[in-house]
């Protein structure tokens, strides 16, 4: 489903080069559900952001399913990112100003799903992640947990075959951590692969393979 | 994306409606100027001409030292000379406001006075024919401040001229030039006091500043006069001239300078609140490309602003620069103050200039959102 090629992404920054990941090799099957550990700064986001088409390596070569990501110009690659990959952040990203129903639509408008379709799969998304009463919430005045699930549940709307979670439970406490990862397993589950950037441990009860970064390489 | 641009203006009304404050300000400078525009052209127009005459032709064959001494000319020309001047093709492109007069010292009372004889104004048609200073009818006389005070006469007096019983019309104000010692009567009234049938000695003009700064505009004068009428010669009042170029340069290049100005400032007031607005949104920018938003998507949102910003700022401008006009305008323009009306096809201009105009003062804004490293900020967010 994913693999990496000797994949590097160096920063330039004032005090000297940071090389974010250093010649990684991975590869990740379809249907697998992957948890990425290791300190802060070892290239995880990194790792993600890239895997996702949103962070051109410096060099090597990132192949999501037949596509070579970064061989794409910059419109195709954002087309196939719309209709291939829900991306969920640990700070959700809703947009402050649409209401639960319509973050959740927004994933429609890059993929061209229809008006239609897609109300109709948002509401039973939204249904099922427990926000059918939060339809017309704004995000403000949504919990954390239900944040981040109207967040997954825009991941979701495309049905995508990949779903990226950088730290998705950073920010909930254990009750709504919990919930996310029976979402995130429910997907998995469902055929669909998982690659989740985590510190805590609770990844290790739903995920298929942990792997370990450090210093931006691959240690295990 | 129409319903996410309107959704996300009345999210932040306050930026959207300082933004369009500005492009209100801009499209308002603009309307009022325009508005005004005519009534202040004419207006500058009249104010350079009442600083009166500044060309003066006279007879080629007058003595200048007398001339000079006297404060006109000794020689005499046919009345004929102003038609046969106009005639000419040119002649209004250097030339207009043309008096005919006959001067001569002449005697009332135990002292000389200047009679002044004054034929009607010939103007170039666009001017409707409107006189200069005063206008004479026969049988009446213009007494200047002094000639009045010596003889002590006021409005409706009679006075004795040549033993011609004339009505004193107006006395005039103190000038402080000669004219405060002439008695201004009609031209044919003065040809039959002075015996002097059919002739004057001067035209006096107004020179028509239809030239260029690289002109030299009294060898243009002197040019198409000895084309026109080889028997006169004419004398240009260096100062008067160079006073009323100046004061036309000036209100033309104030306006010229003051308006791009204002605009500018008015687009740099749009373009750093929309920097504020790209900013505030750089997480919201980041998540839709990582919804897979494209470049195309992400300025849409950003130029659509723009054009919200642009109508509404037209709408709002229109109405306001509009009322500054009819309400100020004829307060500062008071003597053309009737050419100031509503010029409804601004509109049309503003509501097609104000969005481009906002779309411009986007475009760096918009740029930053749409080059914005969405990794970057989701990183740092």
């Amino acid at each position: 489903m994913i693999r990496f090629d000797s994949v590097s992404k160096i920063y330039p920054t004032r005090a000297g080069e940071v090389r974010s990941l250093d010649g990684v090799n991975l590869e990740i099957r379809a249907g697998e559900f992957v948890a990425l550990r290791g300190p802060s700064g070892c290239g995880k986001t990194t790792m993600l952001l890239a895997a996702g088409g949103m962070l051109r390596p410096t060099s090597g070569r990132i192949t999501v399913g037949d596509e070579s990501l970064y061989s794409l110009g910059p419109a195709e690659r954002a087309r196939f990112r719309a209709r291939n990959i829900g991306f969920v952040f640990q700070m959700f990203h809703l947009v402050p100003y649409l209401d639960v129903l319509d973050n959740v639509l927004l994933a429609a408008v890059p993929s061209g799903l229809a008006k239609a379709e897609a109300g109709k799969r948002a509401l039973g998304i939204l249904d099922r992640l427990g926000l059918g009463p939060r339809l017309s919430h704004r995000p403000a005045d949504l919990s954390t947990g239900e944040r981040q699930r109207a967040a997954i549940a825009r991941a979701l709307l495309n049905q995508p075959r990949l779903l990226l979670a950088d730290e998705p439970t950073g920010n909930l406490d254990p009750a709504n951590e919990r919930e996310v990862f029976i979402h995130l397993r429910e997907f998995h589950r469902a055929g669909g692969t998982v690659v989740i950037v985590t510190h805590g441990n609770t990844a290790n009860d739903y995920a298929d393979r942990v792997v370990s970064m450090e210093s931006g390489k691959v240690v295990g | 994306m129409i319903a996410l641009v309107i959704r996300e203006l009345w999210h932040r009304k306050f930026n959207f409606l300082l933004g369009a404050l500005a492009v209100t300000v801009a499209v308002a400078l603009v309307v009022a100027y325009v508005t005004t525009a005519d009534a202040a052209q004419r207006e500058t127009v009249r104010v350079t001409r009442d600083m009166g005459f500044n060309l003066r032709i006279i007879p080629r064959s007058t003595d200048m030292d007398r001339f000079w001494a006297e404060g006109f000319s000794d020689q005499t020309m046919s009345d004929d000379s102003v038609g046969k001047f106009v005639r000419h093709t040119n002649a209004f492109f250097a030339f207009n406001h043309l008096v005919a007069s006959l001067q001569r010292r002449f005697p009332v009372g135990d002292r000389d006075v200047i009679l002044s004889g004054l034929g009607p104004t010939v103007t170039a048609s666009a001017q409707q024919g409107r006189p200069m200073g005063f206008e004479i009818k026969p049988g009446t006389v213009h007494l200047g401040f002094q000639v009045a005070q010596r003889l002590g006469r006021k409005q409706g007096d009679k006075v004795e001229l040549g033993g011609r019983v004339f009505t004193v019309a107006r006395a005039l104000v103190e000038s402080g030039t000669d004219d405060d010692i002439r008695a201004f009567v009609t031209l044919a009234e003065a040809q039959q006091l002075l015996h002097l049938e059919g002739r004057i000695n001067e035209i006096k003009a107004i020179d028509c500043l239809c030239l260029t700064a690289d002109q030299d505009p009294l060898s243009i004068l002197r040019a198409e006069l000895e084309k026109a009428l080889p028997e006169a010669k004419v004398l240009q009042m260096r100062v008067l001239a160079d006073a009323r170029a100046r004061q036309r340069r000036m209100i033309e290049s104030y306006a010229g300078f003051v308006t791009p100005f204002l605009l500018i400032a008015c687009a740099v007031w749009v373009g750093a609140l929309a920097i504020l607005n790209v900013r505030e949104r750089r997480a919201e920018i980041g998540v839709m490309r990582a919804l897979g938003f494209g470049s195309g998507r992400i300025a849409g949102l950003f130029l659509g602003r723009a054009a919200a910003m642009g109508v509404f700022g037209a709408l709002a401008g229109y109405a306001a620069g509009s009322a500054v006009a009819l309400r100020v305008g004829p307060q500062i323009f008071q003597v053309t103050a009737k050419s100031i009306v509503a010029q409804p096809s601004l509109l049309g201009w503003a509501l097609i200039g104000a969005p481009v105009f906002a779309a411009i003062a986007l475009f760096i804004p918009t740029v930053l959102a749409v080059t914005q490293d969405p990794a970057m900020t989701l990183r740092e967010e």
